[in-house]
C-alpha cells in the first residue's frame, strides 16, 4: 500500500483516475520522498507488525498441540524450559526476518520508483525509529505463547490478536494508548501522529511487564499445567 | 527390582475421578497389562507415569527414583501415548532426527537401526503426512524404541496396525522383554493384552479392580459344559440330580459347570446315552475374554 502512495504521488496525472486513493496519500500530507515511504513502513510494523507477529507466535506456539506433537515434547532430557526458549529464539529470528524483508523490499521499491534518496542522518534515524517500533512490536509476542498453550492449539492467541487489535484503537482513540501495551508500538512508529509525544518511560515499561510477565507465565504454565491433550 | 512403583495415586478432573488409590509394581523385564473400557482411566495413569499429568495425591517411582520436578532418567524411558503424530511436512528420517536432538543422542547410526527394526526403509525419505495410519503407528514406536530405552510405556500400541503389524509388534515387545526391557502398555483389547502380556491390571473407574498373572487368568476365566439333546427339560431333571450347578442354558440347551463334568465329560455323555437321552451336542466351553473382563468390572 506504501508504494502504491510513492506511486501515486510520484504520477499524479497518471494515477488521477484512481481519486480516493491519491485523495488520501494527500491528505495524510505526504510527498514522494523516501522520508516518507519510511515512514509507512515504520508504521506498517508497529500497527500491522502486531498481526503478522502474533500470527507467527501463534503457529509457532500453538502448532505442537494442533499437530498432536506436543505430548512429544513433554518427557525428554532436554527440559521444557529449554524448548520454549528454542521457541521463543525462533520466533524472533522469524520476526527480525520479516521486519528486514519489509525494509529490504521498501527500498527495492523505493529505488525502482527513483525516489529522491535520504540524507546519511535522516537515514540514521529512519533505521532506528524502525527498528525500535520492531522490536516493540515484537516483545508482544510472549503473551500470545501462554495462550497457545493454554489453548492447545494456535486459534487462541489468533483471537487474542484481533482483540488487542481493536482494543488498540479505541484506547488510543480515547487518548490513553500510551499506556496500553499494544498500542505503544503503532504511536511510537508515528501512526497516531502527535499521540507519539505522550509516551514516557512508563509507555515502555508497561510493554516490557507485559512481555517479561508473558514469557515467565508461559514457562510457568508449560512446566506446571497438566498436560492431557 | 520395581521399575515402576506407584502408590495410592489418585487424579480427579472437576468431578470425575480418573485415578483413584491406584497402587501397583512392575518388575524388570515384565510386560505389564494395562486394561480397561475407553475412559476408564488408562491414558491419565500413563501421563502421570511420565510426569505429564501430577497427581492430586500418591506417589510414583520409577526405576527407585521419585518422579518429581529433579527426575532425570527421561532417555531410559520411550513412549507412546494416544494416537502417534509427527510433524507432517518433515520425513520419517528428519522427524526421527528431531528426537534424536532433544534425547541429546550420540549414535547417528540408530536412526537407521530403529528405521530398519520397524520396517520404515521404504519410507525413509517419504514425508509423515503421506503415511498410512500403520506407518504412522510405525513411526510413533520408532520415535519410543530410538533411544533403546529400559522402560518402555505404550498407550494402545496396535492402534491402526494391518494383522501383519500386530504380529511383528508383539514379536517386536516379546524379543525387548527377554532382553530386560520392560513394557508397560496399555489396551481395550483384552485377546491382544493377553497374548503380550506376563501379568494384567483391569481398570475400571479410575480403580484397579484386578491385578494378575496370564496364568491366573487362565484359571480364572470360567469354564462349563454345554449339553443339548431332543429333550432340554427331561436333560436338566437328569443333569440336576448327577451334577450340582446345572442350569438351563439357551436353544434348550444345559449348563454344567460342576468340576467332575469338566474332567470328565465322557462320563456325562454315557450317562446321557444310558437314560435314553443322547446328544445332539456336547462342548466343553471356556469364558472368552471379553465376558471375563465384563464380569470382573461389573463385579
Amino acid at each position: 500500500m506504501g508504494a502504491v502512495f510513492m506511486l501515486m504521488l510520484k504520477n499524479p496525472d497518471a494515477m488521477a483516475k484512481e481519486g480516493a486513493l491519491s485523495a488520501k496519500a494527500q491528505l495524510m500530507g505526504m510527498v514522494a520522498s523516501w522520508d516518507a515511504y519510511a515512514t509507512i513502513l515504520t508504521q506498517a510494523i508497529g500497527v500491522g507488525g502486531i498481526l503478522l507477529f502474533g500470527f507467527v507466535a501463534s503457529w509457532l506456539f500453538g502448532r505442537e498441540y494442533s499437530e498432536g506433537t506436543a505430548k512429544d515434547l513433554l518427557a525428554l532430557p532436554t527440559s521444557r524450559t529449554r524448548i520454549l526458549n528454542a521457541k521463543f529464539c525462533l520466533y524472533l529470528l522469524w520476526c527480525c526476518a520479516l521486519a528486514l524483508s519489509n525494509l529490504l523490499l521498501g527500498g527495492l521499491i523505493s529505488l525502482l520508483l527513483d525516489l529522491p534518496a535520504p540524507t546519511g542522518s535522516g537515514l540514521h534515524a529512519q533505521l532506528w525509529v524502525y527498528g525500535v517500533t520492531s522490536l516493540l512490536t515484537l516483545l508482544l509476542g510472549t503473551p500470545l505463547a501462554v495462550f497457545a498453550l493454554w489453548g492447545k492449539s494456535y486459534l487462541a492467541p489468533l483471537g487474542v490478536v484481533a482483540l488487542t487489535l481493536v482494543f488498540s484503537q479505541v484506547i488510543a482513540s480515547a487518548g490513553w494508548g500510551y499506556y496500553f501495551p499494544w498500542a505503544v508500538p503503532g504511536l511510537y512508529s508515528g501512526a497516531g501522529g502527535e499521540y507519539k509525544a505522550q509516551l514516557d518511560i512508563w509507555s515502555y515499561l508497561i510493554l516490557l511487564l507485559m512481555s517479561g510477565a508473558g514469557y515467565l507465565a508461559t514457562v510457568t504454565y508449560w512446566k506446571r499445567a497438566d498436560q492431557s491433550k | 527390582m520395581d521399575i515402576i512403583s506407584t502408590y495410592r495415586l489418585c487424579k480427579s478432573f472437576g468431578s470425575t475421578t480418573a485415578s483413584d488409590a491406584v497402587s501397583l509394581q512392575v518388575q524388570e523385564g515384565e510386560i505389564w497389562g494395562f486394561l480397561g473400557l475407553n475412559g476408564a482411566g488408562k491414558t491419565t495413569l500413563i501421563r502421570m507415569l511420565l510426569g505429564m499429568i501430577r497427581p492430586d495425591s500418591g506417589n510414583i517411582r520409577l526405576f527407585g527414583q521419585e518422579l518429581n520436578t529433579g527426575f532425570n532418567q527421561w532417555n531410559d524411558i520411550g513412549y507412546l501415548v494416544e494416537t502417534p503424530f509427527a510433524y507432517p511436512e518433515l520425513t520419517v528420517a528428519e522427524n526421527l532426527k528431531i528426537y534424536y536432538k532433544l534425547r541429546q543422542l550420540k549414535q547417528p547410526a540408530l536412526i537407521d537401526e530403529v528405521i530398519d527394526r520397524l520396517k520404515l526403509s521404504p519410507y525413509r525419505t517419504k514425508k509423515a503426512k503421506v503415511l498410512s495410519m500403520g506407518n504412522q503407528q510405525r513411526l510413533g514406536l520408532a520415535k519410543a524404541l530410538l533411544h533403546k530405552p529400559r522402560l518402555l510405556i505404550l498407550d494402545e500400541p496396535i492402534n491402526g496396525l494391518d494383522p501383519e503389524g500386530i504380529v511383528e509388534v508383539r514379536a517386536l515387545l516379546n524379543e525387548l522383554a527377554a532382553g530386560g526391557t520392560t513394557v508397560f502398555l496399555s489396551s481395550h483389547i483384552l485377546g491382544e493384552i493377553a497374548k503380550i502380556a506376563n501379568r494384567i491390571g483391569i481398570i475400571h473407574q479410575g480403580r484397579l479392580v484386578t491385578e494378575l498373572s496370564t496364568a491366573e487368568l487362565a484359571q480364572r476365566l470360567q469354564k462349563k459344559v454345554v449339553v443339548q439333546t431332543r429333550d432340554g427339560a427331561a436333560t436338566l431333571a437328569l443333569l440336576a440330580t448327577h451334577y450340582t450347578a446345572a442350569v438351563a442354558g439357551p436353544d434348550n440347551t444345559v449348563e454344567i459347570s460342576n468340576p467332575q463334568a469338566l474332567q470328565q465329560p465322557e462320563q456325562l455323555a454315557s450317562l446321557l446315552v444310558r437314560e435314553g437321552l443322547p446328544p445332539r451336542q456336547l462342548q466343553l466351553v471356556t469364558e472368552d475374554l471379553e465376558h471375563f473382563f465384563l464380569r470382573t468390572i461389573r463385579s
